[in-house]
């Protein structure tokens, strides 16, 4: 069972890491590289760095705002 | 009340901060337009990589898991003789 748990905890530290290692790159050190050095194949363009990271926020606010109004629907059903 | 103060002094100050670096130009100007939303993706890193640890060096403890199993299991038996429906939750 601990071993699950540690798994988990090592995925979710891992993908947050890397995530931030990538995001470090995009958007700090990549400007000041040249323009045809060959790392720049493994970025994307630079306006997806804002575009993302808005756009997942929005999902996210999409998500709260579906999940209160189902919740609520849901007990105001449940009363009547 | 005090809670909300500190918060928002906090938030005034980091603008107040950006507003001042946008505008002596320390650092080159693309770089500053992306601060905010770069500190905003970190600060949610660091939440994950935070339950992330916690997660991987969260305490088990087997002694007591087994000593509470023998705790339930007397305290079962006790009230079944009392004559309280000890059947478990549905």
């Amino acid at each position: 069972m601990e071993l699950a748990d540690k798994a988990v905890g090592f995925l979710l530290s891992y993908i947050s890491l890397s995530i931030f290692t990538y995001y470090t790159f995009w958007v700090i050190i990549l400007p000041f590289v040249n323009n045809d050095h060959f790392i720049h194949r493994y970025f994307l363009p630079q306006e997806y760095a804002i575009l993302i990271p808005v756009f997942a926020g929005m999902v996210l606010l999409c998500f709260l705002c579906i999940f209160i109004g189902y919740v609520m629907l849901k007990s105001k059903k449940k009363k009547a | 009340m005090k809670h909300i103060v500190k918060i928002l002094t906090l938030l005034v100050a980091i603008s107040a901060l950006w507003i001042g670096l946008l505008q002596t130009s320390i650092i080159p100007r693309s770089h500053t337009w992306l601060l905010p939303i770069y500190f905003i993706v970190s600060l949610g890193c660091y939440g994950l990589l935070m339950v992330g640890v916690g997660l991987m060096q969260f305490p088990t403890c087997p002694q007591e898991a087994v000593l509470l199993q023998q705790d339930i299991a007397e305290a079962k038996d006790f009230l079944k003789q009392k004559g309280v429906d000890v059947g478990g939750c549905d």
